[in-house]
């Protein structure tokens, strides 16, 4: 089975590189969008001496992380998904000796190892440009790497809620668009939570979201203590299981009531 | 000259063609415009949180760099509504074909294919860029006048100009790839640097918004002289809008006589 799934994962990744030029665009893109946010940040900083608490360099490997691991927390397959409902392709899908979901957590593990490679060139082309702050200890880069991870299924999951909203509607255009913003304010890809209203941060402290983007990157600069992650690393496990029953119930319930047209 | 005031008729009875099609689909449209609104809240949230901790930026305040925003939304809606089609150029016209029809027509390709434009979406760009550009104006209690109003529709329009003849001189990279174009996303996504007071960077990219790519000409400088910075930078934009679409016709011509069909 997980030979199956890594093979289809590899597949996904071969399609990326027919377009080798994508390669360089989206690293390009993603720089140009750090860019912006660091130079704000450095403006404050030298008018007030402070950026939010953190050290100018902390703020800016923060960005710079965020950039890294954004893609790992943003991209992935619910438009593949919608797709296939489209146009019929779910048909042969489901048919098919390996289950939907197992299916597409193969194409997203494709997905993921592209982000990855984007991720790291962006990082290494930063690196030259900025002093970054790198992990205090190895444990901390290891207890890092072990958070993004276990946020895999939880970003697996809500694509698949947001893929199979295809069946009800022509395009989930405007449900990925709402996926990604709320990831994008929830996880602190915008900026660090600690800078948000006290409210705001009541409320991101419950969503799994946080874990995605801020948890591992101060883990990586080493400002939440031990214990805490032991529980973060529980929330997040406790949040892929219920998302895992949300997707799991509202696809079967989909596939169960609604008839797709030919295809 | 004649030539030309015939083709941008056309261009117009085109644009009113896809100004009608946004009718048909009314439910995406609300998706359309509910998405965008969301969008735009990502961005705000980040110059709201910036200025939690900074009274100002580079001698900007929360509500000018507000303004600012507003003020680009404005340009960038025009620009997305005329222009939104030639990222379709790759995969729409040359992957199956359809460009050797448009090559047929009486039309300059061009026209034909920005006047197929229709993207709703820039329309939400628009008017939510008309919303906070007033009420801005309004909480800076800068006088509304008629100058000002005139200038703003005449500098938006200028601005909308150059950003398409920059978006139309990278679509060219369709020619040879067939497919949508990241090329343009790209060096449109530099746009970013526009929104916020250019004194924060260095010369590198001072440079690259003023000179190579001008997005400073579109929102920036223009907003400058709204709100009152003695700034008259904003009066070369109608010229560089000029220039730049000489150059774009120019190079877009050349790039046509080099385009091989796919044969589909």
């Amino acid at each position: 089975m997980v030979k199956s799934m890594i093979a289809l994962g590899r597949m996904q990744l071969k399609k990326y590189n027919i377009y080798k030029s994508n390669f360089y665009l989206f690293t390009f893109n993603r720089i140009v969008e750090v860019i912006v946010y660091i130079f704000v940040w450095q403006a404050i900083y030298y008018q007030t001496g402070n950026t939010g608490g953190y050290t100018l360099a902390e703020m800016i490997t923060y960005y710079i992380l965020v950039i890294t691991f954004s893609s790992f927390a943003l991209w992935g397959v619910n438009e593949d998904i919608a797709h296939s409902i489209r146009n019929g392709q779910i048909n042969r899908e489901l048919l098919n000796p390996i289950s939907y979901f197992k299916y597409y957590f193969g194409v997203n593990l494709g997905e993921l190892a592209f982000a990855t490679v984007v991720g790291f060139a962006t990082f290494i082309i930063c690196s030259f440009f900025w002093e970054l702050v790198l992990p205090a200890n190895l444990l901390d880069f290891i207890l890092c790497i072990f958070v993004m991870i276990l946020g895999v299924p939880i970003t697996f999951f809500i694509q698949m809620i947001v893929g199979t909203a295809g069946f009800y509607t022509n395009s989930i255009w405007g449900m990925q668009i709402l996926r990604k913003a709320v990831i994008q304010i929830f996880s602190g890809i915008i900026a660090p939570i600690t800078l948000f209203p006290l409210w705001f941060q009541e409320i991101s402290k419950w969503l799994p979201f946080k874990e995605l983007i801020y948890t591992p990157v101060n883990i990586w600069l080493g400002n939440i203590e031990m214990n805490e992650i032991f529980f973060i690393i529980i929330k997040q496990i406790i949040w892929g299981i219920i998302l895992y029953f949300i997707a799991k119930i509202f696809f079967n319930h989909a596939v169960k009531n609604i008839t797709i047209n030919g295809g | 000259m004649k030539k030309i005031l015939d083709n941008i008729s056309i261009y117009l009875s085109f644009l009113k063609i896809a100004l009608k099609e946004i009718l048909i689909y009314r439910l995406d449209c609300i998706v359309g415009i509910v998405s965008q609104l969301i969008v735009q809240a990502v961005s705000l949230i980040f110059i709201f949180i910036v200025f939690q901790n900074a009274e100002n930026i580079a001698g900007w305040n929360f509500k000018q760099i507000i303004l600012l925003y507003g003020v680009t939304r404005i340009a960038i809606g025009i620009s997305g509504y005329c222009f939104d089609e030639l990222y379709e150029i790759g995969p729409k016209y040359m992957y199956n074909g359809e460009f050797d029809k448009i090559l047929l027509r009486p039309v300059h390709p061009l026209i034909s294919i920005i006047g197929g434009s229709s993207e709703f979406v820039s329309l939400a760009d628009f008017f939510i860029g008309l919303g906070i550009t007033i009420y801005m104006l309004i909480e800076l209690s800068i006088p509304i006048t008629i100058l000002l109003v005139v200038k703003i529709i005449f500098f938006s329009i200028i601005g909308a100009l150059i950003i398409g003849a920059i978006i139309t001189i990278f679509s060219i990279s369709s020619f040879w790839t067939y497919k949508s174009n990241e090329v343009i996303w790209s060096f449109y996504n530099i746009y970013t640097f526009a929104e916020y007071p250019i004194d924060i960077y260095n010369t590198f990219i001072k440079i690259l918004i003023t000179v190579i790519l001008p997005f400073a000409f579109v929102a920036y400088y223009p907003t400058m002289h709204y709100i009152g910075f003695n700034n008259y930078l904003l009066y070369l934009s109608p010229f560089i809008a000029i220039i730049l679409w000489i150059i774009t016709i120019k190079v877009w011509n050349i790039a046509l006589n080099k385009y091989r069909s796919t044969g589909t």
